[in-house]
């Protein structure tokens, strides 16, 4: 069965089976042989296309962080389950994400609202700069997540919209 | 020297900060035989500054950054714990002169400046124009309090290319670049905006804007008793957004001669107001060899630990000394700059996507060790970067003898560190530092803003990719459990076929 890495924007489907000595790596239509054994905490001494490699490697859920060569880099599995969901779901933007961490400068609007598309909802901070969030489509506001002053993570909840079929009813 | 115990006005120092600078102060204290208290949003109860100091105790606020900024309850807190003195350390209340004047209204000793000098340098156009009136040199401006009526005609009269500063700011925020006069009045309101919330005054001024700037800053000294001594330069023309991500001393852009007239004006601004602290006089430095004052900073700066590591001179017992209301003990002679130093600020955020900051766990987290080789950090393994605060995770800093030695130990150290859990810029920064702009010192002050390409990734060779799949692969249970269950099945159908 194949799996699924996502690293950077890139996702690369990889197989993993089992060798007479270590596993082997399927890439398209690559097979590449390793072997790798950990060797203390977090380290891990890789042999990869006749090099070695020492490792530091930890995981964290589905991500998985790796120092090779002096440069830290951070894959996430993806769960095929969730992948598959995911793809089938489709582009309906029912909710706007925090695009960066930062905090809230203003909330332009309440819930039970109705927004149309280009809409200012509120303004948040990041990096010193001010970044104006706009409603993606027509509708009407289901929740606002944060208050004026309020700080979040990357990718937190920041606004939902009912999802369409609501908010045509609701009009009607 | 004096370096009894039985000297100082105070055996306990508290330091009003968090992050790495409050682990940098305490090691100073600590060092010279006095004992260390700290305040602390409890966000920060994992951090280093918590975990070194005698006394840590907890204070409280509507958002952890508005605790550090509630003056009273930081005095109380000294009151408290029996401290005579207090650490502001940078950024937060370490320029309020409102702060300073009621830690000594309350008997104890600010470590900084008077509240005069702090008043006389926290805002930008009552610097620059007693800067200007010491006969020191600054950039042509209009400043709006001088007639706020006629504010955008003057500004438009000293010419485009023009910077729009707040009066009352720092660290970059609300700066904005004129290049086109007829978007000057949208700038303005823009400006105004930020000034506004950043620092509850939307008070600002406009000046001419150097093209391709240096950013050079000198590290003074004084004892507020009329002694003022320079402790060098800084270049900091490595920004992204204003704001400094690589220092080195000495700077590669000035001459013997341009080096002696830069830091002798520096100590000449900060004796004409008989300053006492460490502080900062920042300068830009055009290509034609002109500078201009920028501002000072009446503090401790974060990049202050390159001029330690040329002079061997510690500033925080220096400003400690002051604060106890000792003379200076150095004087100009004591300076002996020796070998080149570099700082990396090493920071949670993807340099690709723009330098947004990014959070998360440090799951892993390594120093680079070696000689020379310092590693000024707040964090601990397993805390945390959140958006709560600044994402600065750590300063590297490294020394040698000449500038081509000091940028390999750099590199080495960059690739030495280990920090797994959140993205951070320090393969950006190794990129950086090895390459061929920073070697023979091309960049300006807008350098980075104007080559986003230069933050872009690399793209992985073949074999890395391999080798990054093949160790996630096999670190991720359910392939490795699928993995191995296969010679288990070969086993098992050769059974069933029995």
């Amino acid at each position: 069965m194949k799996s699924t890495f996502k690293l950077g924007a890139a996702e690369h489907a990889i197989e993993l089976s089992r060798a007479a000595h270590g596993y082997r790596l399927h890439l398209g239509d690559q097979v590449i042989p390793f072997e790798m054994e950990s060797c203390g905490a977090h380290r891990a001494r890789l042999r990869i296309a006749g090099h070695t490699h020492d490792l530091r490697l930890i995981t964290a859920g589905d991500d998985v962080f790796i120092q090779l060569d002096g440069e830290a880099h951070a894959l996430r599995y993806v769960d095929p389950l969730a992948h598959f969901e995911a793809t089938a779901r489709g582009g309906a933007a029912d909710t706007i994400r925090a695009p960066m961490p930062g905090s809230i400068v203003a909330v332009a609007v309440q819930e039970g609202e109705a927004v149309t598309r280009g809409q200012a909802l509120l303004v948040m901070e990041s990096m010193k700069m001010e970044t104006t969030i706009t409603a993606p489509r027509d509708g009407v506001i289901a929740t606002v997540a944060y208050e004026k002053g309020q700080t979040f993570e990357r990718d937190a909840l920041l606004v939902a919209l009912q999802p369409a079929a609501d908010a045509e009813g609701g009009a009607a | 020297m004096n370096d009894s115990l039985h000297h100082w006005p105070f055996d306990t120092v508290l330091v009003a900060n968090r992050g790495e600078i409050a682990a940098r102060v305490l090691r100073t204290v600590q060092r010279l035989g006095l004992k260390g208290a700290i305040v602390h949003h409890a966000a920060d109860r994992d951090t280093l500054g918590v975990r070194m100091a005698d006394i840590a105790i907890e204070i409280t606020g509507e958002t952890p950054v508005a605790a550090y900024l509630d003056g009273a309850q930081i005095i109380a807190a000294a009151r408290q714990c029996g401290a005579g003195a207090i650490h502001p350390g940078y950024g937060f209340l370490s320029e309020n002169a409102k702060f300073a004047a009621a830690v000594e209204a309350a008997g104890l000793r600010f470590i900084g400046p008077t509240p005069q000098q702090i008043h006389a340098m926290g805002d930008k156009v009552r610097a620059r124009n007693a800067v200007e009136k010491a006969g020191f040199p600054v950039a042509p401006s209009a400043i709006e309090d001088d007639d706020p009526a006629t504010f955008v005609a003057r500004a438009r009269a000293v010419g485009a290319p023009l910077l729009i500063k707040p009066s009352a700011g720092g660290g970059g925020k609300g700066m904005h670049i004129v290049r086109d006069l007829s978007q000057l009045e949208g700038e303005i309101a823009h400006a105004r905006s930020e000034a506004q919330r950043y620092f509850g005054d939307g008070r600002l001024f406009a000046e001419r804007y150097v093209e391709h700037p240096h950013h050079i800053e000198v590290q003074v000294l004084g004892d507020g008793q009329g002694h003022v001594i320079h402790v060098m330069e800084r270049e900091c023309s490595v920004q992204r957004r204003f704001q400094k991500i690589v220092e080195e001393t000495p700077s590669p852009s000035l001459t013997a001669e341009k080096r002696r007239e830069i830091c002798e004006t520096a100590a000449g601004i900060a004796h004409s107001i008989d300053y006492r602290n460490a502080g900062t006089v920042e300068f830009i430095f055009g290509a034609g060899g002109e500078f201009y004052f920028l501002e000072m900073n009446t503090r401790l700066q974060v990049e202050h630990p390159i001029s330690e590591e040329i002079t061997g001179i510690d500033l925080v017992e220096q400003q400690l000394w002051v604060a106890a209301g000792e003379k200076l003990a150095l004087t100009q002679a004591d300076v002996k700059p020796h070998g080149h130093a570099i700082e990396c600020r090493i920071y949670a955020e993807d340099a690709a996507r723009n330098y947004t900051p990014t959070t998360g766990p440090l799951l892993v987290l390594q120093p680079p060790a070696g000689e020379h080789v310092r590693w000024d950090s707040g964090v601990v393994e397993g805390g945390a970067v959140t958006a709560a605060f600044d994402p600065m995770i750590a300063k590297l800093i490294v020394w040698a003898e000449d500038r081509d030695a000091t940028i390999s130990r750099m590199a080495a150290a960059l690739r030495d560190t280990v920090l797994l859990g959140c993205k951070t810029n320090i393969a950006f920064l190794r990129r950086l530092v090895t390459s061929q702009p920073f070697h023979a010192n091309e960049i300006h002050t807008s350098w980075l803003d104007g080559h986003p390409e230069v933050a872009q990734e690399p793209a992985l060779p073949p074999d890395t990719l391999h080798a990054l799949l093949a160790a996630a692969a096999l670190s991720t249970k359910p392939l490795r459990d699928t993995a191995n269950a296969v010679p288990d099945l070969h086993a098992a159908i050769g059974a069933w076929r029995n």
